[in-house]
């Protein structure tokens, strides 16, 4: 991980159309920065240049031209780039590489930390109880759907998970049937959520469910957990946002 | 107001196409249900599912399909549900009862602003 202070940033020029073992040169170089563990690299295309060979290349004319400059740029400490640059210097062929001593003021930070799991979100097995909440569609907590409420409450207090399940028919302590219409044009449906966590997690929320629940059934039962477990946050997620 | 109580949840399945007496099955259970007087029952589509009276069912769009797996939950005391039982034993010709002790916690607002 890349701290402030000093630093070195490379520069790795390149043609767009050259190959490196039958892959584009950039894609090979930017994959071997990624899987090295590089903190973070760019790729430039340039609109014009000229290299060693002395023609110039732009994108002056409509057909695509492959052999536009490229640049790859990505900055890392000084022994990790040492360690990279013999790979880097085969990979690039007739390409040039300029090193260039820099500051790192302020270090780029993960939009979202990794391998910090959320306190809530520990492995959790064995006994464990199910909380079934059953509430009315239309059922409001500020202004905002009960349901979806209780939903982002249950999240912001790290329960392991929950999911809400509307019901096509039913009926509660008012007698009063709850139908499900064609095109769902009705919204006032039964609505259940189902959550799963410790007893200690779920008798912590209860408060909260007294507080936003002014009419409904909370039922608790003991189950056994057979499997809780969540994806393993990837290196790959970490630059492929969506 | 709120209370607490022990409670019993069964949690019938079947299908969507089961019928009783030539009414949808489900329905003929919840109209059972509150004939009884049972506190509540609420009935689910799953999306998807098999089981001892339907074959591989998944729900696609446009599906006019009715086979769909169908569970009713039905929460109240002890007593109440098992009045409720030898009318299910009838009722139920393929479908599974799953029964549970639950603890519940009823919440009702004051009985002047029901309605």
């Amino acid at each position: 991980m890349l701290t402030a202070g000093k630093a070195v940033k490379v520069s790795i020029y390149v043609s767009e159309g050259s190959t490196h073992h039958g892959m584009s040169i950039y894609a090979s170089i930017l994959d071997f920065l990624f899987f090295r563990g590089v903190s973070g690299a760019t790729v430039l295309k340039g609109v014009a240049g000229f290299g060693a060979d002395h023609h110039i290349h732009s994108a002056n004319f409509v057909e695509i031209s492959d052999h536009l400059p490229l640049k790859i740029e990505f900055i890392e400490t000084r022994e990790k780039v040492d360690e990279l640059l013999g790979k880097l210097e085969e990979m690039v062929g007739s390409g040039m590489i300029e090193l260039h001593e820099t500051t790192v003021a302020k270090p780029a930070q993960l939009s979202k930390p990794k391998n910090v799991p959320a306190p809530g979100h520990v492995k959790i097995e064995g006994k464990a109880k199910m909380m079934r909440i059953y509430i009315g569609e239309s059922d409001r907590w500020l202004d905002k759907p009960l349901h979806e409420s209780l939903l982002r409450a249950m999240r912001a207090n790290d329960l392991a998970g929950a999911t809400v399940y509307r019901g096509i028919l039913g009926y509660g302590a008012h007698r009063r049937i709850h139908k499900e219409k064609p095109l769902h044009l009705s919204h006032d449906c039964s609505i259940m959520l189902s959550v799963v966590d410790t007893e200690e997690k779920l008798k912590a929320f209860l408060p909260l469910v007294d507080k936003m629940v002014q009419e409904g059934l909370v039922v608790l039962s003991d189950v056994d957990i057979i499997k809780y477990t969540h994806r393993a946050q990837e290196i790959s997620e970490a630059g492929s946002e969506p | 107001m709120k209370e607490q109580f022990q409670a019993r949840m069964l949690r019938i399945h079947f299908t969507e196409a089961d019928k009783w007496q030539g009414e949808v099955l489900y329905k003929a259970i919840v109209a059972k249900c509150m004939e009884l007087g049972i506190g509540g029952a609420t009935v689910f589509r799953g999306v998807a599912g098999f089981g001892a009276s339907a074959r591989m069912y998944h729900a696609r769009t446009l599906s006019i399909s009715k086979n769909a797996p169908v569970m009713v939950t039905v929460i109240d005391t002890e007593e109440q549900i098992q009045k409720l039982i030898p009318h299910l034993d009838q009722m139920i010709a393929g479908g599974l009862i799953a029964s549970s002790t639950v603890q519940a916690i009823r919440y009702s607002r004051s009985a002047e602003d029901s309605h």
